[in-house]
């Protein structure tokens, strides 16, 4: 559905979801990270109202697309809209403005969900909007909300590339089974369905791959408990700038190449 | 044509973003200040293009300038009334050329080159060669156009003030745009998820009654979505302008409904009032004993004086039926001039919560204003009805101009509401408020009441 302009090229769509704090945020901006070091023009998404990906990424966010929202329909309600002008372009305008800019990637924040009364109208407007904010980049990585929901709501349809990110917990491991079986349900072919096993202690690889095996999605990565990862959480350290040669990120560029070249 | 242009100039362009990471200059936008003016103007020089101030080649990489797009046009069968108009494209056709990002309108605008474009010889001038082609293209009525770009910040400033005149001009102008100016009216089928009976009817005095789009608003969804759950109705036949009835209208409910609903009033909470799906922002209801109407919104967390809540009446009157003396509305149709004006407008309007009140004062005639109630002032049919007779509402004068018709029945009703006066004591308790209620009946008969309100003394539950 996307076209680059420049190179005529579609643009691939990569969505990382799974149960929540399974990791789904320390893959998305690994993966953003690895991205953007090809030159291209990447635009990463964070669409899990809970989530972390502006902190993991290390830039601060001023306005969310739910912040735009609310802005616009307080707006329209108090009449302060010149009579002229159209929501389109204004909300055109102030969706652009929150787009956190990067040398080497953008981020757009959805932020918070919906207040109360209607948002068919902004949503419908929202959703061209960013389809055509996104037609202008090379790859998406979009950080879902943890669990099920964008698929029942079908926020995630055109995705190219589905992550499912699970740790070793059971719980963890029944929401990917889940997001399997729903992607079928509801017909949404994504391109490539992959899982990804993340803090996996070393004695339990073999039990947990035996154990992923039923649940029919690809195992396409496997990333061990690392202690870095450990130590920038703790510390509330960027996780973009875990450096190159580091466990964790050579195992997502390892998953990059297997996802983009297969 | 563009031969003499460096980069490519297609529709196909339209919709690009230039990344603050592939971009040479930013031009107006968030952190500068910028405009675009169309006028139209005597003495035009056709094809004239300036650039007053600075050339992209002598701006700084990553650096943020004032920008202003001028442009006179000149015709025979131009009026200033176009301009708007023809302003509006000015986005549309920037865009048209790779590598210039335009966004929003008037002094809203936002633009950047993109380095490469920068690269491969682009300059300002080019921009404002691409313009004045490319609008006498779309608009054959223009003979002549001139453009100027402006980039020193004087400049820009000054013509900022000349460009926020014409536009307040304007806006005055589209506030006054009625349903009598236009030939197209607008159905949207948003909601139809949730209310798959409901269509809003959008005209330029009625905008849709989730509040979030105007008719101007639905002009520009259909442009860029016509196989979109936007989309036009020729306004055709009128049958009553004041009802706001039109042959079109009830054709377009007709066939979008699936059969429910065929007729509707689009300016009365009466006979065929206009459908909801369940989002407006408020309600306008009848309230029976005073002949008036009540209006409450979304976010008032009280009773409203028929005693059930804005959730309770809101549950009565959506998802796509059509009750009679019940309406949804956006709070921006209680600024429209034609405010249910087969009703009466404001003045039959007897209630309304004091925060939509502050926002639409200005918009309720002068001598009304102190003549409708809050729950500041009152909030039981009683002391509305109180307050109404203290202030000298005009829907009193209604009321006695039944009662010299029918003598007989005013009587009668001086009788009711005697009685009902009584209710206020706390004897009586309202058991049952509805629009609509339908008691079983035998004999073949189905007796309905409108607008019931059932009170009772005791009642009494038992099991059976």
């Amino acid at each position: 559905m996307v076209n680059k302009f420049i190179n005529g090229v579609d643009a691939v769509i990569i969505a990382v979801s799974g149960k929540g704090g399974t990791g789904k945020t320390m893959v998305s901006s690994t993966l953003v990270k690895l991205l953007a070091q090809t030159g291209k023009d990447i635009l990463a998404i964070d669409a899990d109202p809970d989530s972390n990906l502006p902190e993991a990424l290390g830039v601060p966010v001023e306005k969310t697309v739910g912040d735009v929202r609310e802005e616009l329909k307080k707006d329209t309600a108090a009449g302060n809209i010149p009579a002229g002008a159209n929501k389109w372009d204004i909300l055109d305008y102030k969706i652009m403005e929150s787009v956190i800019e990067t040398p080497g990637f953008d981020l757009l924040v959805m932020g918070r969900p919906e207040g109360s009364g209607c948002y068919c109208a902004v949503n419908n407007m929202l959703r061209k909007i960013i389809e055509t904010l996104s037609s202008n980049y090379d790859a998406i990585v979009i950080d879902t909300e943890a669990g099920l929901e964008h698929l029942s709501r079908r926020t995630t349809q055109n995705v190219d590339i589905m992550l499912v990110v699970t740790d070793p917990s059971h719980r963890g491991i029944l929401t990917a089974q889940r997001i399997g079986e729903l992607a079928k349900e509801l017909e949404i072919n994504f391109k490539k369905l992959y899982l990804v096993l993340n803090r996996v202690k070393k004695e339990d690889e073999e039990e947990l791959r035996n154990k992923v095996a039923e649940i029919g999605i690809d195992l396409v990565g496997l990333i061990y408990e690392d202690a870095l990862i450990s130590e920038y959480d703790m510390e509330g350290k960027p996780l973009i700038e875990l450096p190159d040669d580091s466990y964790p990120v050579k195992t997502v560029s390892e998953i990059v190449d297997k996802i983009l070249n297969s | 044509m563009f031969e003499d242009i460096p980069v490519d100039v297609s529709p196909m362009y339209e919709g690009e973003r230039i990344r603050a990471a592939n971009m040479f200059v930013e031009l107006a936008g968030p952190k500068s200040i910028g405009a675009e003016l169309v006028q139209v103007a005597e003495n035009v020089e056709d094809g004239k293009v300036t650039v007053v101030g600075p050339e992209l080649s002598e701006m700084t990489k990553g650096e943020i300038y004032p920008f202003g797009i001028k442009i006179e046009i000149q015709g025979e069968k131009l009026e200033t009334e176009l301009e708007g108009v023809i302003e509006r494209r000015l986005h549309e056709l920037c865009n048209y050329v790779k590598g210039f990002m335009h966004l929003n309108q008037r002094d809203q605008i936002w633009c950047r080159v993109s380095t490469e474009a920068l690269e491969a010889g682009f300059k300002l001038e080019h921009l404002a060669k691409a313009l004045s082609v490319l609008f006498k293209e779309e608009f054959p009525i223009i003979e002549s156009i001139s453009v100027t770009i402006l980039t020193q910040k004087e400049e820009v400033e000054q013509f900022l003030d000349l460009a926020r005149e014409q536009y307040t001009h304007r806006d005055e102008r589209a506030r006054e745009l009625s349903d009598e100016d236009v030939d197209v009216f607008y159905g949207c089928l948003m909601c139809q998820s949730f209310a798959p009976t409901h269509m809003c009817v959008v005209t330029p005095d009625r905008t849709a009654l989730c509040g979030a789009i105007n008719w101007f608003d639905c002009r520009a969804a259909y442009k860029m979505d016509p196989e979109g759950p936007i989309f036009e109705i020729e306004k055709g036949e009128v049958i009553d302008a004041d009802k706001g009835e039109y042959a079109n209208v009830n054709a377009a409910i007709a066939e979008k409904s699936q059969g429910t609903v065929d007729r509707v009033y689009v300016h009365s909470a009466f006979g065929y009032p206009h459908t909801s799906c369940g989002c407006f922002e408020a309600v306008a209801f009848y309230i029976p004993e005073l002949d008036g109407i009540g209006l409450v919104n979304r976010d008032f967390r009280g009773e409203t004086p028929l005693g059930i809540p804005f959730s309770a009446m809101a549950g009565q009157c959506s998802g796509g039926k059509q009750v009679e003396g019940f309406t949804g509305m956006s709070l921006e149709y209680m600024r429209s001039p034609k405010f249910l004006q087969a009703d009466g407008g404001y003045g039959r309007v007897i209630w309304m919560p004091k925060e939509i009140k502050d926002s639409v004062l200005e918009f309720i005639p002068e001598e009304l204003r102190d003549k409708i109630p809050t729950e500041e002032d009152a909030n039981s049919i009683k002391e509305i009805r109180k307050f109404i007779r203290e202030h000298e509402h005009p829907v009193l004068e209604r009321i006695s101009a039944s009662a010299e018709e029918e003598p007989e029945e005013a009587a009668e009703e001086e009788e009711v509401e005697m009685e009902e006066s009584d209710f206020g004591e706390g004897q009586f308790v309202p058991v049952v408020t509805a629009p609509e209620l339908t008691v079983p009946a035998g004999g073949g008969v189905k007796i309905i009441f409108k607008n019931a309100k059932v009170y009772a003394e005791k009642v009494i539950i038992k099991r059976k």
